[in-house]
This record gives C-alpha cells, sequence and structure tokens, in this order.
C-alpha cells in the first residue's frame, strides 16, 4: 500500500463579495466548502464535476496558489497552509500544475528554452550547461525537438504547447502534478497524445497526478480514483470501476449517464436533470443537490448528509444509504 | 545556446544598470556637497539615457534578432512610419553633429540683421546719414546664412541646429523619465492590486490635476530657468496617463495563466513583475513613448515662447517667440523653426502609428 502523500482536511475556499464604496464584505462564494480526501503516492486521483464547481479554486488551494480560507492541508504530513515564504518555495519543486491553457500559460515573450529554464533558474539547481541540457532531455521526452528551445509559443501548434507545459511542470522532478482541465483546450485528435504522455510520464518519474477535469470520459481513462465534486463539495469518492459500474450518487447517475458511448444502437437510460446549478453564494440547505436531485426525499431539504464510507472502501455523501 | 547565455546576461543587465545608477547618484552627490561641477547637468541626464538605451533598448533587440526583424518587417509596411523615421535620424544626426559645423547660434552681428533666405530678396529702407533720407536698399539672401538671419544678425540655421538638438533632449529626456515611473507604477499598481492598487492610482489621479505649469513657474521662481528643471518638470509629471495605459495592460496580463504558471513555479513577485509582465507591457510603452514624445517637445517649445525657457540655450519655441516680434520685417524668422516643429512632430506621431500597429497582433498588416 503506498503511503498518503497529500491529506485534505475540511478545507474551504471563499471568495468576498463586497459592496459600495467602501467595499463592505456582504456575502462569500463558496467555491470550496469543507472538503476532505488524501492522494496516495503514485496514484492519479480524478476530480471531476460542472464547470463552476469549485474543483478549480480546489486545485490551487492544495498548491497554495490561492490561500484557503480555512481548513488544513498536509503535505507528507507536513501542514503547509502554515508554511511561510522560503517553504512555500521548497514545495514548489516538490507540487507542480499543467495548466489548461496551453495558449496562456506560457509567457509570449520568452522561448521555450527560457520558460522551462526559469524553473531551474528560480530553485538555483545546476549550472547553465546543466539546466540547458535538462531542458533538452526533457523537450525529447515530451515529444519535442531540442531546436524548439529557441522557439517562441505562438510558434508552436497547441498541443506542442501543452507538451512544453508539461516539460515545464516536470523538470524540478515533482512529487505531484495538479493538473487542471489539461486537455480540454485542445483538438480532440491530440488529447489522446497528451493524455498518453501524461500516463507514461506518471510511471516514468512516480506522480502522483490530482487530475481535474469536466470530461468523464478523460477521467475514466486517466484515474485509479474518482472524487466528484457538486457545488464546492464532494459528494462521492470511489475507485475509476466501482463508480463507472455503479455508481451511488444520484448526481454521479446522472453525470455518467451523459456520457456519449460509441455505439448509436446501445439503448441506455438517460436521466436529465432539472434546472440550473445554484450559486455557491447562497446554496440550498440541507443537501445541497437536493433541488436538482430525481430521488429527493424529505430529509434532504434540511439535513445535509456526510460525505461516509460504504461498502469497499468508496464515500458518499446521500441520505438514500442511511 | 545563445539565449541561455543571454539569460544569464538578463540577470547582470539589471545589476548593470542599478550600478550604473548608484555611480551616478554618487557623483551627482559628489557634484552638489563637495566638488563643483564635474559635469554639466545635462550630463548626468546623457548618461542615464545612454544606460538604459543600451542595456534595454540595443541590446535586447540585438538578443533577440529573429523578433526585431518580424517588428521592422511589420513596421516597414506602413510607408510614413518609415518616412518619419528617417526624418527623425536625420535629425538626431543634425543635432549631434551639427553644432560643430554651424556658426556660433548666439553671436549677434547688426550689420547682417534681417537677412532671408537664399533664393530671397526683401527690400528694407536704411536711413543713410550723408543725404538725410531713407534709402530702399535691397537685400538678397546670402549662401552665408543660408536661411537667413533675425533682427540681431543671429544665424538662423546656427539656431535651427542648436534648437533641434534642445528639442530632442527635451522630448527624449523627459519621455523616458515619465515612462520610467509610469510604466513601474501601472504594473506594480495592476500585479499587486488591492490597497497598492488603491493608494498609487489616487496618487496618479492627484498628479493628473497638478497643474503642472505652476509647479514649472514656481520652480523656475526659485531656481531660474534651466533645461534640467524643465525635463525634470515635464518628466516628473507626465507620467500619469502612461501609468494608467501600463496598469488596464497588466491588469489583462495578470490573469493570463502564465503568471499563475510562474507562481507555481516558485517564482518571487519581483520577477514575476520585471521577467514577465514588464516585458510583456514594453511594446505598449515603446508606443505610448513615441506618441507622447512630440507633446513634450511642444511643452517645451510653448514653454520658450511666452519666455519662460532656459534663456541660455537657443530653443525652436524661443526662436518662435523672436520671429512673432518680425514677422512684417523678417517672416522667415518664425516660419522656419515653425515648420520643423510641425514636421518633427509629425514623424513623431507617424512612428508611433507605425510601431503601434507592428506590434498589435490584430492589425492587419
Amino acid at each position: 500500500m503506498n503511503r498518503r502523500l497529500v491529506e485534505v482536511e475540511n478545507l474551504k475556499k471563499y471568495y468576498p463579495v463586497t459592496a459600495g464604496l467602501l467595499s463592505r464584505h456582504v456575502a462569500d462564494v463558496r467555491a470550496v466548502d469543507g472538503v476532505s480526501f488524501n492522494i496516495m503516492e503514485k496514484e492519479t486521483l480524478g476530480l471531476v464535476g460542472e464547470s463552476g464547481c469549485g474543483k478549480s479554486s480546489l486545485g490551487r488551494a492544495i498548491l497554495r496558489l490561492e490561500e484557503p480560507t480555512a481548513g488544513r492541508v498536509l503535505y507528507k504530513g507536513n501542514d503547509i497552509t502554515t508554511w511561510g515564504r522560503r517553504q512555500l518555495k521548497e514545495l514548489r519543486k516538490e507540487a507542480q500544475m499543467i495548466f489548461q491553457d496551453p495558449q496562456s500559460s506560457l509567457d509570449p515573450k520568452m522561448t521555450i528554452g527560457d520558460s522551462i529554464g526559469e524553473v531551474l533558474l528560480i530553485h538555483g539547481i545546476g549550472t547553465e550547461q546543466e539546466r540547458l541540457e535538462k531542458v533538452t532531455e526533457l523537450l525529447q521526452r515530451v515529444g519535442l525537438e531540442p531546436e524548439h528551445t529557441m522557439r517562441y509559443p505562438h510558434e508552436l501548434s497547441g498541443g506542442q504547447k501543452q507538451r512544453v507545459g508539461i516539460a515545464r511542470a516536470l523538470v524540478v522532478n515533482p512529487k505531484l502534478v495538479v493538473a487542471d482541465e489539461p486537455v480540454s483546450a485542445l483538438d480532440v485528435s491530440v488529447q489522446a497524445q497528451i493524455l498518453n504522455l501524461i500516463m507514461d510520464l506518471q510511471h516514468e518519474f512516480g506522480l502522483a497526478y490530482l487530475f481535474i477535469t469536466h470530461d468523464l470520459a478523460v477521467i475514466g481513462h486517466v484515474s485509479d480514483r474518482i472524487a466528484v465534486m457538486y457545488l464546492g463539495q464532494i459528494i462521492e469518492l470511489a475507485n475509476r470501476k466501482q463508480l463507472f459500474s455503479h455508481p451511488l450518487h444520484p448526481y454521479t447517475e446522472a453525470l455518467l449517464s451523459a456520457v456519449s458511448v460509441p455505439d448509436p444502437h446501445q439503448k441506455r437510460k438517460r436521466t436529465s436533470l432539472p434546472g440550473e446549478v445554484p450559486s455557491p453564494v447562497e446554496p440550498p440547505p440541507g443537501c445541497r443537490f437536493h433541488t436538482r436531485c430525481p430521488k429527493v426525499m424529505e430529509i434532504c431539504r434540511q439535513e445535509s448528509p456526510v460525505l461516509r464510507p460504504r461498502t469497499g472502501g468508496r464515500l458518499v455523501s446521500c441520505h438514500l444509504y442511511g | 545556446m545563445m539565449r541561455q547565455t543571454s539569460r544569464k546576461v538578463g540577470g547582470k543587465r539589471n545589476l548593470i544598470f542599478i550600478g550604473t545608477l548608484l555611480v551616478l547618484g554618487l557623483i551627482v552627490l559628489l557634484d552638489i556637497y563637495l566638488v563643483d561641477r564635474i559635469l554639466e547637468p545635462m550630463g548626468y541626464f546623457y548618461l542615464f539615457f545612454v544606460a538604459v538605451a543600451v542595456l534595454y533598448g540595443v541590446y535586447p533587440l540585438h538578443a533577440n534578432r529573429r523578433l526585431t526583424r518580424y517588428y521592422w518587417e511589420r513596421t516597414k509596411r506602413h510607408r510614413l512610419s518609415v518616412l518619419g523615421l528617417a526624418f527623425i535620424i536625420l535629425l538626431v544626426a543634425v543635432a549631434l553633429i551639427g553644432p560643430l559645423l554651424t556658426q556660433d547660434p548666439t553671436r549677434v552681428n547688426f550689420d547682417e540683421k534681417n537677412v532671408p533666405p537664399v533664393g530671397f530678396t526683401i527690400q528694407q529702407s536704411v536711413y543713410d546719414l550723408d543725404t538725410d533720407k531713407f534709402l530702399v536698399r535691397e537685400i538678397p539672401g546670402t549662401y552665408q546664412h543660408p536661411l537667413g538671419t533675425d533682427d540681431k544678425g543671429r544665424d538662423l540655421l546656427a539656431m535651427l541646429v542648436s534648437g533641434a538638438r534642445v528639442s530632442l533632449q527635451v522630448g527624449l529626456l523627459a519621455t523616458l523619465i515619465a515612462i520610467l515611473i509610469g510604466t513601474i507604477m501601472g504594473v506594480v499598481s495592476a500585479y499587486f492590486g488591492g490597497w497598492v492598487d488603491q493608494v498609487l492610482m489616487r496618487f496618479t489621479d492627484i498628479m493628473m490635476t497638478f497643474p503642472f505649469f505652476i509647479l514649472l513657474v514656481f520652480i523656475i521662481f526659485i531656481f531660474g530657468p534651466s533645461l534640467v528643471f524643465i525635463i525634470l518638470v515635464i518628466g516628473l509629471t507626465g507620467w500619469t496617463g502612461a501609468a494608467r495605459l501600463v496598469r488596464s495592460e497588466a491588469l489583462s496580463l495578470r490573469t493570463r495563466e502564465f503568471v499563475m504558471a510562474s507562481r507555481s513555479l516558485g517564482a518571487s513577485d519581483a520577477r514575476i513583475v520585471f521577467r514577465h509582465l514588464i516585458p510583456n507591457v514594453l511594446s505598449s510603452v515603446i508606443v505610448i513613448a513615441t506618441l507622447s514624445i512630440p507633446g513634450v517637445i511642444l511643452a517645451e517649445a510653448a514653454l520658450s515662447f511666452i519666455g519662460l525657457g532656459d534663456p541660455t540655450v537657443t530653443s525652436w519655441g524661443m526662436i518662435l517667440n523672436a520671429g512673432q516680434r518680425s514677422l512684417d520685417t523678417a517672416w522667415w524668422v518664425a516660419v522656419e523653426p515653425g515648420i520643423l516643429l510641425f514636421l518633427t512632430v509629425l514623424a513623431f506621431n507617424f512612428l508611433g502609428d507605425g510601431i503601434r500597429d507592428a506590434f498589435d497582433p490584430r492589425s492587419q498588416l
């Protein structure tokens, strides 16, 4: 059994809503509202949910790219939410991020070589020559040519740019990589290549991924375990097989029924959800999903369910299961 | 390999710049408190200007030759901007070497007053002592004074060449000061946001409404009229527009993922501001600078015109002022600096337009 790399405990990220001349604090956008889970070493934890459910905020808060409002994040047993500037810089060597939009995640005024080499420069790793060698080596590993070090981002295709983004994340040999929708800005034909690259690199570098996406097909392809998020909370967490074959939470069920299957004749039961996702400023009382849940009960309107373990080590937060 | 070297030099470059600033500051202090006049005040400005131009202008252009050539190709498609650039280069050459070749612009000679430019002849009534009558005499333009002389017999060509030097000095140096302050204010304000943004932008608002003219009159009253103070005042008050434009540019850059990416790589705030944000706003800064030079040149000319300029230097505004008093007898004295001023302002505007289009990826060139 692998050790726990990251333990997230009751993490909250609120964005204040202000109004008026004096910027009075009137409300909070509860992007992440009390989330707990672990990421094991060398595993891929998929995080799936609709847009706006707080999955990106969660990813950023775990790396402290945004300050969590409350809760703890333990990295190898140490609480990083209390870390200062210097310790955080050390964390940056251990935990990296791959961004969604390869177009805007590279500085347009920097060559590819400089963009990747900058990480080594920041952390003072190696001599100039060694840095260059490392950058070239990594570029080749992600499927680019050494000549690309001299190129500017606008001279590369979207897929190539994302390869650069991956190389940049891996150049310091991190243990954890948060991949925030790494393929959703790419053409479908390129998506598969990048996904395979990401998975190959995981074995090669011994990485743990937090893989954030809204695309269930993608997440089913890469993840070991999957966490489903709705309105700032995790409502179900199970390993891939369990989740896809036998979803417990009605929301997960609805999500899965929306995945397109490459067989037009297959008969499927579609569960479509009525209404819109409620506002994260004023989440509904009780279970947050009760406004759209097809199996809503009276208790759902009053009491919010807790994420509790079920058979097979899976977690679900729903009143249907007691 | 080449780029990797340049990155290393990039770090050294800032050190060199700070070093130069320190040395300059030290000499200025020495100059004020211990030794008298190590350098003329303008000398410090020149050193500063050259240091900035080489470290942040010439060097990066050379290091990124491919990018430079690309932008040049795009600027070239704008005919008028090439013309403007040619005129500016000519003007700079004239301002640099011209004073060595022309006569002393301050030498007064009443025997040769109001000589018209070559190709023109004017009639002048002269009082003849022998006959005790007014005679009408024809004065032709001579090659000794190709552009004529003014009512004190000063050579206009020499005066205009000297004026070109003054105008460019004021235009370039004051703009440089304004742009440096404006860029740093704008980027810092946008990047840090919150109360930093509030404080800096309210300060900008105050500076914007501050009557720079009164400040100038005040300073001239205290310290006496000097080109150095004029440059300083125009530079230190003229950065507000640049600060706002740079801020809005930097605000949109800040939300781009590469800034977040740099932070996730462990980059410090200083690195993000100086390595990522400033290089990315630089293209707009160059455009703002080019387009604000003519305004500064005009401001100096206006000051000289109303007599608040430095009386020890011959500037275009001063010649204009002298010329408007003798407009009925010697029209060329006012017209010549007027035309030059007009062409210079136009040239900078054309060049600025060309550069703006070249830097704007949306423009269809």
